[in-house]
């Protein structure tokens, strides 16, 4: 609701695709497997109720983003800046590719047309750019949830005057 | 043995979601060829619980974009000011000859009845959100059923009546247009000083006015409206005006391109038009059970 929202302020290519972000960033810092497919539909599903198209198509490319995201995590080593903001870039791309072949097969008789690579390779920045601030606070939201913190909570200390 | 089975697990999950994806495409595609645009209980009510949200965060924005708009952006106001009256003063003088033209070959009684049919009731309603994949360029309004809107009826802008999309899905408190400049857009239209028709889709940057090129006379400042053919828009609403045209060939079909007559990246309040056209009333009027111009438009 929020990207529907900014897309009106900021031209498509420049929003960044919070849905998919999110959906990686669950992936890259979540625990839970299944907790994150769900969640991930989830996104997808209310992309497609605030999108033109059709149901089930953000849900199928959430999912795979997510399951990429977590095997990615597992086997690589995505903890670097760099290489999270080329993995996520790398995504964009694909998610882009699949979106666009998904909209020709579904869509019979409509005229596919190609969204310009250009336009792609943009949006893949962008969301290069906002993947490193979201899947830090989501990180840290997920933290905050498991109560992670509670081995830095503060002492209090009160000391005794040992002159009365 | 618990993590082969929690695998095991995952696995079907994955699978299990994917299928769910598909299916639900398919079946979604079926039903937009069958003109079904009912949308499920929950699709509904998340899309009823979207518009207030989407209000209420465009709240900040809006502010900043207000503020600059109307006092910071105002510079030139005084000369684009003149030019209009100068330009407004020059339409009402040739809508005056027009009309003497009419009423000297007497026609203007034939007009007036045209306008009648022309009288649609319109609804108005305020773009909540737009698309938010940039594949798609469709739009959320905060009106559905409950104000009498339903698929299949056009939406224009209230500055000129040009033209902004159709309505593609509705639930009880929202609807989503599709709008004139998707890539799955088309519209019939004509060049209004030629009568060259052709049909306007949505392209990458701007709209594409397909015409054939033999005895096609399209020249770069012509206006497109409407034809009215194919039952889904009526006759006469702007659609853009032609920018550029393609270097002719040996193709039958020549392309021109096409500045749209809305300024879709400032659109806020939209009309809708509470009455179908003729092929999209043949397409939903059994899935609702009544037809639009038998309703009663909802009092305000």
């Amino acid at each position: 609701m929020l990207q529907s929202t900014l897309v009106r302020f900021l031209p498509a290519p420049f929003c960044p695709d919070l849905s998919l972000l999110l959906a990686v960033a669950i992936g890259l810092c979540g625990r839970s497997v299944a907790g994150g497919l769900i969640f991930s539909a989830f996104l997808g599903c209310v992309a497609d109720l605030l999108s033109g198209s059709l149901l089930g198509q953000h849900v199928l490319l959430r999912v795979l983003a997510f399951a990429a995201a977590r095997s990615a995590s597992v086997r690589v080593n995505l903890v670097g800046t760099g290489s999270r903001a080329l993995f996520v870039a790398v995504l964009t791309l694909l998610d882009g590719l699949a979106m666009g072949g998904l909209t020709a097969f579904f869509s019979p008789g409509a005229r596919f047309v190609w969204i310009g690579f250009r336009t792609l390779v943009l949006m893949a920045g962008i969301n290069a750019l906002a993947a490193l601030p979201t899947v830090r606070l989501v990180s840290w939201l997920l933290g905050r949830l498991r109560d992670e913190d509670g081995g830095r909570r503060l002492v209090r200390i009160e000391p005794r005057g040992w002159a009365a | 043995m618990t993590e082969y089975r929690s695998r095991v697990f995952i696995a079907f999950l994955v699978v299990g979601l994917v299928g769910f994806s598909l299916v639900n495409m398919v079946v979604d595609r079926r039903a937009l060829g069958a003109g079904d645009q009912e949308l499920s209980w929950w699709s509904g009510l998340l899309l009823d619980a979207a518009v207030p949200v989407q209000k209420t965060i465009a709240v900040p924005f809006d502010l900043i974009r207000g503020t600059w708009w109307n006092y910071v952006a105002l510079q030139d106001v005084r000369d684009e000011n003149a030019a209009l009256r100068s330009k407004l003063a020059a339409v009402e003088d040739e809508n005056l000859q027009l009309r003497e033209a009419l009423v000297a070959s007497g026609r203007l009684a034939l007009v007036d009845e045209m306008t009648d049919a022309f009288d649609v009731p319109m609804r108005p309603a305020e773009l909540v959100g737009l698309d938010v994949s940039a594949w798609f360029r469709s739009a959320l309004i905060d009106c559905g059923r409950s104000c009498g809107v339903h698929a299949g009826m056009p939406v224009v802008s209230p500055e000129h009546f040009g033209l902004v999309g159709l309505v593609t899905t509705t639930s009880l408190r929202a609807a989503k247009v599709m709008l004139l400049i998707d890539r799955q857009s088309a519209v019939d239209g004509l060049v209004q000083r030629s009568r060259a028709r052709g049909v306007v889709r949505g392209g990458k940057k701007a709209l594409e006015f397909e015409f054939v090129a033999r005895g096609g006379d399209v020249q770069v400042g012509d206006e497109i409206i409407t034809s009215g053919l194919g039952g889904v828009y009526p006759k006469g609403f702007r659609i853009g005006q032609v920018t550029a045209l393609s270097a002719p060939d040996a193709r039958l079909l020549q392309t021109a391109t096409v500045e749209p007559a809305v300024d879709f990246g400032r659109l806020e309040q939209v009309y809708v038009m509470l009455r179908r056209g003729p092929t999209m009333e043949l397409l939903y009027s059994t899935q609702d059970g009544d037809a639009p111009e038998s309703a009663e438009p909802p009092s305000s």
